[in-house]
């Protein structure tokens, strides 16, 4: 097993390298750094200012290759910067990005653990439900709905969530964010509550087929046969069983988690991780862009392997070699 | 030169009476340097322009910039500490523009009182414009904006609608300093200096049929006044008796007018086909095209083909230096209050391709620079009205520009909040502002009582739907 982790651990490695090159090459060598300068400072900004945000900003250094010093590079100073963690400061208003990325994170993981919380067992509950009662009209209805949900885009659901139980009904605040533990619960429930009914439809239905094939395996006719009940065969044999794909669909989520929901984060006003990034893409802030994709690609690169590790923990006949 | 701890003066070398102005806006308030060496975002430490430090009537109680800043009262602020001095910043003005003492903003029981009035100020940062406006109509917010999406719904025809009225909103029209034009390269072959009265008449010709209000009307919900010249309502210069005759929609002129130019139904007699212009935006959006095309159909009647050449921002920015343009959309807004800040936009040293100037139509005129200069220093006297109305007869005739509109900004209030007056510049004014708490708090309950049996209706329509199935299922058991 560890050799099996260190040879992923090495190809993690090779792809973080890959992916740190293409942000190089998009981010520093494809866009034009007088544009984010431009953008940074403004229309009325005269040139010498633009110059001058150039130097300040290190784009005036060769980009790869410099005879008389070899490591005084865009590239290098590239590589080093990230691999040190050390993100230096947005394209946009020079803010330091690590500060701006540690306020960021209270507020996305306030919306995304209790929407992972709560989604999670809850889409496990109900397609559990709608296989139970598989071939009724509950699991047809069931199977009907979830299609209908997953075909409804994220955004209908913030915005009619919004008109309907923010302005309409009135149970939620519209939107906003409070640091206020007490506060920030009242502005966090509604987006909760959307992102969890956004993904329930195609959680429920991926789950549902998942037990409906375990359900039809040998061992649950045994179980039956032994006189177990039906709920006992659902939760102590089907559930255990069918964890590895619903592992596998739950670990390409989890960075999410960090990195935040652009959508909910940006449309329900929420200054965390999600919002940063929504803002750096306006903004052309490619300094922050590129720490957010690199960032991302190190937690999924890392949740993958503690999902092949967690593999032989839901079902010990998994081994890696 | 630093005349003692608490004063300085400034030598000019030359006559410049804007600098008044300059001193009016942000980036010339006082700053302690104490602090800015403190907060100089080395070593963990915050960097100045996230930790501000000034020395205003508030000070910064919490500052997230993407969020939420709250300011409170400053207690150390000269004119609390000072109230004897009665200093004009300090107190509540005692007379005002024409029109003010009606609209209630010259109350006797505030007249003449110190300021602040507000105890603290609470702004938070919203992204998407629809909750914040939900928000405001929810008493949640004191003033706001009001979204393209919500206008009929606020404030159709330059009025409160009804509903709004029934809540006590007032709405604030402000007609901003800053007009938006359409440009020519003055230095294009076509349409610029070179095609000589050629060129001039081919520009009449195109403002005599772009049709600015009824622009206004189908994407500005009506808003902003109709531009007849660069210089924008308020400041010193702008005629509103004006009326540019270029600026009046006469296709018949336009089509006599290019046919003077040797452009007859449009066609260019070089190639026998349309004379083609192309129209360089950085909007490459579906709504931005809806505009371009706006202006593109009124000149197709003429005859003539304008392409709309809709690039990236970056790239459009780039042909602007380049001087790869021949027609452009722009505005401008107020720096400061003053027309020599719209009127440099044509001064031939402020040309862009030439010099990177904001001059993007790269005019340049001798006659105009020696007006411009000869009044660009001078007081608001009847000579400089003198200067700026002949400037404004030059540019009606050489037409570097097609005037188009003085944007106007529409807000609602709520009507506990009292003594707003906008300026349509950014020039702080919270000072003067005033809250009645009361009413607030009690529009904010009776305007947010949430309803709750479709809860109640949902849970029993689930159960309805699951009952029979465990029912079912629980009977199959037994």
């Amino acid at each position: 097993m560890i050799a099996y982790l260190l040879r992923r651990l090495v190809w993690g490695a090779v792809t973080i390298l890959g992916v740190l090159l293409f942000l190089f090459w998009l981010f520093v060598l494809y866009a034009q750094p007088e544009d984010v300068a431009r953008r940074a400072l403004g229309e009325k900004a005269p040139p010498e200012a633009i110059a001058q945000w150039l130097v300040n900003h290190g784009y005036d250094r060769p980009a790869v290759w410099n005879p008389e010093a070899p490591l005084d590079t865009r590239l290098f100073d590239h590589l080093s910067r990230m691999l040190r963690f050390d993100f230096g400061a947005s394209d946009a208003d020079d803010a330091p990005i690590a500060a701006r990325l540690r306020s960021g994170i209270g507020p996305t993981l306030g919306v995304t653990l209790p929407l992972f919380a709560i989604g999670l067992p809850l889409s496990l509950a109900l397609a559990l439900g709608v296989a139970f009662f598989r071939d009724t009209y509950i699991d047809r209805l069931g199977v009907v709905v979830c299609v209908l949900a997953m075909s409804v885009s994220i955004l209908l659901y913030i915005l009619g969530g919004q008109f309907l139980l923010g302005k309409l009904l009135r149970w939620f605040p519209i939107s906003g964010f409070d640091p206020d533990p007490g506060l920030a619960l009242r502005f966090l429930a509604l987006p909760v509550f959307v992102g969890v009914l956004a993904g329930l439809g195609s959680d429920v239905r991926f789950f549902r087929t998942v037990f409906l094939e375990e359900t039809g395996r040998d061992y649950v006719r045994t179980a039956r046969a032994k006189g177990a009940g039906d709920a006992r065969v659902m939760l102590r044999h089907v559930l255990p069983n069918a964890m590895i794909p619903v592992l596998s669909a739950v670990s390409l989520t989890i960075p999410f988690l960090f990195t935040g929901s652009l959508l909910l984060e940006s449309f329900f006003g929420i200054p965390g991780l999600g919002s940063i990034t929504v803002e750096a893409i306006q903004n052309n802030d490619f300094a922050t862009l590129r720490v957010m994709v690199y960032l991302g690609a190190l937690l999924f690169i890392a949740v993958q392997v503690a999902t092949d590790v967690a593999y032989t923990w839901v079902d010990p006949r998994v081994r890696l070699e | 030169m630093v005349q003692d701890p608490d004063r300085f003066e400034i030598v000019l070398t030359e006559a410049y009476p804007q600098i008044l102005f300059w001193f009016a806006m942000p980036f010339t308030s006082p700053v302690p340097w104490e602090a800015i060496a403190a907060y100089d975002g080395q070593e963990g430490r915050d960097r100045f322009a996230d930790h501000p430090v000034g020395t205003g009537p508030f000070r910064i109680a919490h500052y997230a910039k993407r969020s939420r800043i709250a300011l409170e009262r400053n207690p150390t602020w000269w004119g609390t500490e000072h109230p004897e001095w009665r200093a004009p910043a300090a107190i509540y003005p005692t007379e005002g523009a024409p029109g003010d003492a009606e609209a209630g903003l010259l109350p006797p029981d505030v007249v003449g009182q110190p300021l602040p009035f507000l105890d603290r100020i609470e702004m938070r940062f919203e992204k998407e414009a629809i909750p914040s406006f939900t928000k405001f109509v929810q008493g949640w917010y004191d003033r706001s904006k009001i979204p393209k999406e919500s206008f009929d719904q606020a404030a159709r025809g330059g009025t409160l609608s009804p509903e709004m009225q029934a809540r006590g909103m007032r709405l604030e029209r402000t007609v901003m300093p800053g007009t938006y034009y359409l440009g020519f390269n003055m230095r294009d072959p076509v349409v610029g200096h070179d095609a000589g009265d050629r060129g001039r008449k081919l520009r009449q010709a195109m403002s005599l049929v772009v049709d600015a209000p009824e622009f206004q009307r189908v994407f500005l919900n009506g808003r902003g006044v109709t531009a007849q010249s660069p210089v924008p309502p308020g400041l010193f210069g702008y005629d509103p008796d004006y009326r540019n005759p270029f600026r009046q929609v006469d296709p018949e002129r336009a089509r006599r007018l290019l046919a003077e130019a040797g452009y007859p139904g449009g066609v260019d007699p070089a190639t026998g086909r349309p004379l083609r212009i192309s129209f360089d935006t950085g909007d490459p959006s579906v709504q931005g095209r809806l505009r371009y095309e706006f202006f593109v159909a009124a000149w197709r009647k003429l005859g003539l083909d304008v392409e709309i050449a809709a690039t990236s921002y970056n790239q459009f920015q780039d042909k602007i230096r380049r001087g790869a343009y021949q027609l452009f959309m722009w505005g401008w807004i107020a720096d400061y209050p003053d027309p020599e800040n719209f009127l440099f936009l044509l001064w031939s040293e402020m040309g862009q391709t030439q010099s990177g100037g904001p001059n993007t139509a790269n005019f340049g005129d001798p006659r105009f620079d020696a007006l411009f200069l000869a009044t660009r220093d001078r007081p608001n006297d009847a000579e400089r009205m003198a200067g700026i109305v002949a400037m404004r007869d030059l540019l009606e005739t050489e037409r570097p520009w097609i005037e188009l509109f003085h944007p106007e900004d529409y807000a609602l209030l709520h009507g506990w909040l009292s003594q707003v007056k906008a300026t349509g510049l950014t020039v702080p004014v919270f000072k003067y502002y005033a809250i009645d708490p009361a009413p607030r708090a009690e529009a904010r309950v009776a305007w947010n009582q949430p309803v709750r049996w479709p809860a109640w209706a949902a849970l029993a329509i689930a159960f309805a739907v699951v009952a029979p199935a465990v029912v079912t299922w629980a009977r199959e058991r037994q």
